[in-house]
C-alpha cells in the first residue's frame, strides 16, 4: 500500500511540474501585461511539433533540438504577443482573451494541416524503464521532468530577484506607470515577457510531448494547468507551482482511491472548494478594497 | 448516389477515422472509373465528429437533412453511432456496417447492419483462450466508460460467471484520458495476469508502459480496434507480447482481394501505409459494392437492405466468406483469430474459427 502511495505520488509530481511549468507561462503574463493567454497550451504543442520536425526529419542530436525549440519556442511568444496581442491593447480584456484563443485554435489547425491529427511518439532521452529504490517505483523519465521543472523554476526565480532585467520586470509587474518614468521601456518587457512564458511552455512541451504522445490537440492540457494556477491564486508564481503539482497527485490519488470519473472531475471538486474557502487562490493576495 | 459517413479525423481516434474514407474512398474511386454500379457513381461525404457524440448528431442531420444521402455508411465509433441511431432510425436512413464492433448493432432491428465479430463476441474468445489454452484464472478488464468499452467488458464478465469465475479487478477509463499510473496502480494491486483492453489503439502502449514502470509485467490482451501499428509504434518495446483477435486478414497477406487492395491504396492514397484500418473501411465499402451489384437498377434503401441480407457465402477473394447472419443476427462475418506483437509486428497466432455467442443479454 505505502509503495504503491509513493509511486503514485511520485508519477504525479512529474505531470505537476509540467502543469506547473504551463501554469507558470499563463502567471508571468498575466501579471506584467494583465491578459489572460488561453493560447499558454499551445505553445506545448508547437514545441513538441518543432522538436518532432527537428528530430526525426532532420535527425538533429537531442540537445540541439531541446535547446532550438525552447529558443523557438520563445520566440513564437514574441511573434504572438507582436502580431496579435499588442494591436489590440486598448480593447477590452475580453477581446484580448478571445483573440488569445482564436490564436490558440488557428495554431492547433496549422498543426493539423501540417503534420495530421494522428498520434505520433516523440523521442526522448529519458528511459521509461523501471527504476526501484527502496519503496520507490518510477522511470528515469520521472525523475528528468521532475529534475528540469525545478531547474527551470530555480533559474526563473534567480534572474527575477537578481538581475536588473528581472528587476524591471517586477517593476512593471506593479506599475507600468511608475515603471515607465523610470525608464523602462515597458514594451520590451512585454515581450521578454513573452519570450519567457513560451519558452517554458516549450520546456513543457519536449518534456510531456514523449510520455503522453504528440498529436495537435496536446494544447488541451493548458487547461489543467490554469486549473493550477487558479488553484494556487492567479498572479502567484509560487501559487502556481503548488497549484500544478498539487493538482497531479491529486488527480493520481483520486484515480487509485476512486474512478476514472471522480479522476477527471477531481480537480474542478478540489478547485471549487479550494476558492469558497479562499476566493483569491492558496497563494494570491486577498485585494483591499477601500471603502 | 451520395454515401454518408461521420467519422473522427481530428480527435482522440482520428487515425481509424483518416484510414477508414481512405479506404473506402478507394474502392469507390475503382468502381467509379469503371463506369460505377450499374451506370451509378459513389460520392463519400464524410464530416468529423472528433470522437464527440454530440457533434455526430449535428454532422447526422448535416447528411441526411442537407446533403440527402442515400444511407449511412461506415460511421465511426461505438458512442458517436449509438447517439445517432433513434434519429438514422426515425429518418429510415439505414445505418450500413458502422465502424464499431458492438453487439448493439446486430439486434437493432431493420435500419442496421454490421459487418464484422462484435466485440462481445471477440471477448468471449479471448476469455476461453486465457482460462481454457493458458490456464489464466486472475484475469483483469481495463475497459473505456462508455458504451464500445462496456459491450466487451461486460460479455468477458458474463462469460467468466459461465466458468465460475470473476474479473480480478476491474478499472475504467474515460475516452481520450492520457495517464494510466492510478490504473497501473490497481491493476498491480490484484495480481492479474491477464489484462483484457477494452482501448483503441492510444492507451495500450501507454497503459503498458506505465504497468512495465511499476514492474508489473501481466499478458495484455485486446479486441480489433488495438490491432494497428499505431499500437506498436507508440509502444516501441513495451508491447512485445501484446495479443490481439483480429476479425479480418492482415494488410500484408496472400489473397486476391488483398492484392486488389494494396493496389488500389497504392493508386490513391500513395501517401498512406498499408495498414489494418484502411483495410477495415476497404472492405466494408467492397461489400457494400457487392450488395449494389445486387440490388439492381430499382435503387432504393429498403432494396439495399434486402440485397445485403441476401449475401451468403460471398468471398471477395481472401479465403474469409460473408453470409448475413438472420434477422436476430445482422452481422456478415463472425470469424475471429489470435495475433501478437512479436518483432514490433502483428503476427498471426492462431487460425481462423467461427467465434461462439457472445453479446449482452
Amino acid at each position: 500500500m505505502a509503495e504503491i502511495l509513493a509511486s503514485q505520488v511520485l508519477s504525479g509530481l512529474a505531470t505537476g511540474c509540467v502543469y506547473a511549468l504551463i501554469a507558470l507561462g499563463f502567471v508571468l503574463i498575466f501579471k506584467a501585461t494583465d491578459v489572460v493567454n488561453f493560447a499558454q497550451g499551445e505553445f506545448v504543442m508547437v514545441s513538441g511539433f518543432i522538436s518532432y520536425t527537428l528530430l526525426i526529419w532532420y535527425g538533429l542530436p537531442y540537445w540541439i533540438v531541446f535547446f532550438v525549440t525552447i529558443a523557438l519556442s520563445g520566440f513564437m511568444g514574441v511573434v504572438l504577443e507582436r502580431v496579435v496581442v499588442r494591436p489590440i491593447m486598448d480593447a477590452p480584456i475580453f477581446s484580448i482573451v478571445i483573440a488569445t484563443i482564436g490564436a490558440s485554435t488557428v495554431l492547433r489547425s496549422l498543426a493539423g494541416i501540417f503534420y495530421g491529427y494522428d498520434v505520433l511518439p516523440l523521442p526522448t532521452i529519458f528511459s521509461k524503464d523501471p527504476i526501484r529504490l527502496g519503496i520507490l517505483n518510477f522511470t528515469a523519465m520521472d525523475l528528468g521532468v521532475i529534475g528540469f521543472s525545478l531547474v527551470i523554476m530555480l533559474a526563473l526565480y534567480l534572474f527575477f530577484k537578481l538581475t536588473k532585467t528581472g528587476t524591471a520586470m517586477r517593476a512593471t509587474a506593479q506599475s507600468q506607470t511608475a515603471a515607465r518614468l523610470m525608464g523602462v521601456s515597458v514594451t520590451y518587457i512585454f515581450s521578454l515577457t513573452w519570450a519567457i512564458s513560451a519558452a517554458i511552455g516549450g520546456v513543457a512541451g519536449v518534456l510531456i510531448a514523449p510520455i503522453i504522445y504528440l498529436d495537435p490537440n496536446l494544447g488541451f492540457i493548458g487547461v489543467k494547468a490554469f486549473a493550477g494556477a487558479i488553484l494556487g491564486g492567479f498572479g502567484s508564481i509560487p501559487g502556481a507551482i503548488v497549484g500544478g503539482m498539487l493538482l497531479g497527485v491529486l488527480e493520481n490519488l483520486s484515480g487509485y482511491f476512486f474512478n476514472a470519473g471522480i479522476k477527471q472531475v477531481s480537480t474542478y471538486i478540489l478547485l471549487i472548494a479550494v476558492l469558497v474557502v479562499r476566493p483569491s487562490g492558496l497563494f494570491g493576495a486577498v485585494p483591499i478594497r477601500k471603502v | 448516389m451520395l454515401i454518408g459517413a461521420g467519422l473522427d479525423l481530428t480527435g482522440a481516434v482520428a487515425n481509424w477515422g483518416v484510414n477508414i474514407k481512405a479506404g473506402m474512398e478507394s474502392v469507390f474511386n475503382r468502381v467509379n472509373e469503371a463506369g460505377g454500379v450499374h451506370g451509378r457513381k459513389i460520392k463519400l461525404i464524410a464530416y468529423d465528429h472528433v470522437y464527440q457524440p454530440p457533434k455526430a448528431v449535428t454532422n447526422a442531420k448535416r447528411l441526411v437533412e442537407r446533403d440527402k444521402v442515400f444511407v449511412m455508411m461506415g460511421h465511426l465509433g461505438t458512442p458517436t453511432t449509438k447517439a445517432i441511431k433513434e434519429y438514422l432510425e426515425e429518418k429510415q436512413v439505414p445505418d450500413i456496417f458502422p465502424s464499431t464492433a458492438a453487439s448493439m448493432w446486430v439486434t437493432s432491428g431493420k435500419w442496421h447492419v454490421g459487418d464484422l465479430a462484435t466485440y462481445a463476441d471477440q471477448t468471449w474468445m479471448i476469455i476461453d483462450y486465457l482460462v481454457r489454452d493458458r490456464k489464466i484464472k486472475k484475469i483483469a478488464s481495463f475497459y473505456q466508460d462508455d458504451e464500445y468499452g462496456l459491450d466487451g467488458h461486460l460479455a468477458g464478465k458474463a462469460r467468466l460467471k459461465q466458468l465460475d469465475l470473476a474479473y480480478a479487478i476491474e478499472v475504467d477509463y474515460k475516452r481520450a484520458d492520457i495517464d494510466f499510473s492510478s490504473q497501473a496502480a490497481k491493476l498491480k494491486e490484484s495480481g492479474a495476469e491477464a489484462v483484457i483492453l477494452q482501448a483503441v489503439y492510444r492507451e495500450p502502449p501507454r497503459l503498458a508502459e506505465q504497468c512495465h514502470a511499476i514492474g508489473y509485467y501481466p499478458l495484455f490482451i485486446g479486441p480489433s480496434p488495438i490491432v494497428v501499428d499505431k499500437t506498436i509504434e507508440l509502444g516501441g518495446k513495451h508491447v512485445d507480447g501484446m495479443m490481439g483477435v483480429e476479425v479480418y486478414p492482415l494488410p500484408t497477406e496472400p489473397g486476391a482481394f488483398l492484392d486488389l487492395y494494396r493496389a488500389d491504396m497504392k493508386k490513391y492514397f500513395p501517401n498512406l501505409a498499408l495498414d489494418t484500418t484502411n483495410l477495415y473501411g476497404y472492405q466494408k465499402a467492397a461489400l457494400f459494392v457487392e450488395a449494389l451489384q445486387r440490388t439492381g437498377r430499382n435503387l432504393t434503401r429498403e432494396a439495399v437492405l434486402k440485397a445485403i441480407e441476401s449475401i451468403k457465402d460471398w468471398d471477395p477473394g481472401w479465403g474469409l466468406k460473408y453470409s448475413y447472419g438472420g434477422d436476430n443476427r445482422r452481422v456478415m462475418s463472425r470469424v475471429g483469430r489470435l495475433v501478437v506483437v512479436k518483432d514490433g509486428k502483428w503476427t498471426k497466432k492462431s487460425e481462423w474459427i467461427e467465434l461462439q455467442e457472445g453479446g449482452r443479454k
